[in-house]
């Protein structure tokens, strides 16, 4: 994975693990790879992926098992709040947007909506 | 104490040329730090000075603790060029030899890390590519048991793949508690292994930081951050 040089490392390893999480790559229950696995997988420092599964844990995103490893939360509604906190974080990027270019609530709405149909026409 | 290496007040002169002046530095246990600066600056300098190949010079270098010169060398691992070896030599009796004179050299680690980085035993010295030598000098310095390792530019020149393999045994094979320096000048490459960064500049340390820092305080790439103080903060894009 490439990573943005100007953005905290750490902070994008917990995207990265968000969204393997959202996507199921990493289902609730699953065991991640060891921290220096993990470290050479992303060619990462292992202080940084440490520092990063350290927010992890502290989130309860992820358990840590004493001797066994570090695991997915099986607990829906944490995967349920993390998926919904992704979710409004893109939605706010896209309501700040169109609103420095004086797009109104309403206009916003209507316009998202003739762009999904426009991209369903395109897909069939 | 936490700190594995602690440089006070360090001068070096080499025919009357002043080298490094005033070079006050500490790094902390199981760091990996990159030494930037540009060619000349006085990197391969401090490295040598601190693996006590270079002598004189005032000022005291402490290495976890110790400032004897036999025992701080048995404490540092550096990565030499192999210059003092015969080119026909093969590859094979130049492990030996780190066998011999090292006694902290793990043939079973290198054994290891030459399966990775896929190093041919068999050659002559003289028929290794830049890349492939590169590997070697990586793999032989790495399979010390030392406090610190001193990697001096190991990227020079070579091919990206041989590039990432480099990378990825660094990482796969620094023992927590080691510390790693790293000289480059191809500070993007290395950027996301840092854990600090160490600036040489005009002679001296110009600046030591956090890499993460370095992101989030002024939301910039090393080698963005690295450059600005080269150049000068004053000049755009």
């Amino acid at each position: 994975m490439k990573f943005d040089d100007k953005i905290p490392i750490y902070y994008q390893i917990k995207n990265y693990i968000y969204r393997e999480i959202i996507v199921g790559k990493l289902a609730p229950g699953d065991k991640l790879p060891a921290v220096r696995q993990l470290a050479v997988d992303l060619t990462v420092n292992v202080n940084t992926v440490q520092r990063a599964l350290g927010e992890l844990i502290s989130e309860k995103i992820i358990e840590p098992q004493r001797g066994k490893g570090n695991f997915v939360t099986e607990d829906r509604d944490t995967i349920g709040k993390l998926k919904k906190m992704l979710i409004t974080e893109q939605l706010q990027d896209l309501y700040e947007n169109l609103h420095k270019l004086n797009v109104s609530d309403e206009e916003i709405v209507s316009y998202l909506e003739n762009y999904i149909n426009e991209r369903k026409q395109v897909q069939l | 104490m936490t700190n594995t290496i602690e440089i006070k007040d360090l001068n070096y002169r080499k025919n009357y040329r002043s080298i490094l002046e005033d070079v006050n530095l500490n790094i902390g246990k199981g760091k990996t730090v990159g030494l930037l600066g540009e060619n000349g600056a006085g990197k391969t300098t401090l490295m040598r000075l601190i693996a006590g190949v270079a002598k004189g010079g005032s000022g005291s270098i402490t290495i976890d603790g110790k400032t004897d010169v036999p025992v701080k060398k048995s404490f540092v691992s550096f990565s030499e060029q192999l210059n003092g070896f015969n080119p026909s030599m093969r590859i094979d009796k130049i492990i030996r030899f780190y066998e011999d004179v090292y006694p902290d050299f793990s043939t079973e680690k290198y054994n290891k890390m030459a399966g990775f980085l896929q190093i041919d035993e068999g050659l002559r010295l003289s028929a290794l590519s830049k890349g492939m030598k590169e590997k070697l000098v990586i793999g032989l310095t790495l399979s010390r048991d030392a406090k610190v390792y001193l990697l001096d530019e190991p990227f020079g020149g070579i091919d990206s793949m041989s590039r990432k393999k480099i990378i990825q045994s660094i990482i796969k094979w620094k023992s927590d508690d080691a510390v790693i320096l790293v000289s480059d000048h191809y500070v993007s490459e290395i950027a996301s292994i840092l854990d600090e960064v160490v600036i040489i500049k005009d002679r001296t340390i110009y600046t030591q930081k956090s890499a993460e820092e370095i992101r989030s305080k002024y939301a910039e790439g090393i080698e963005q951050y690295y450059e600005s103080i080269y150049e000068g903060n004053d000049i755009d894009d």
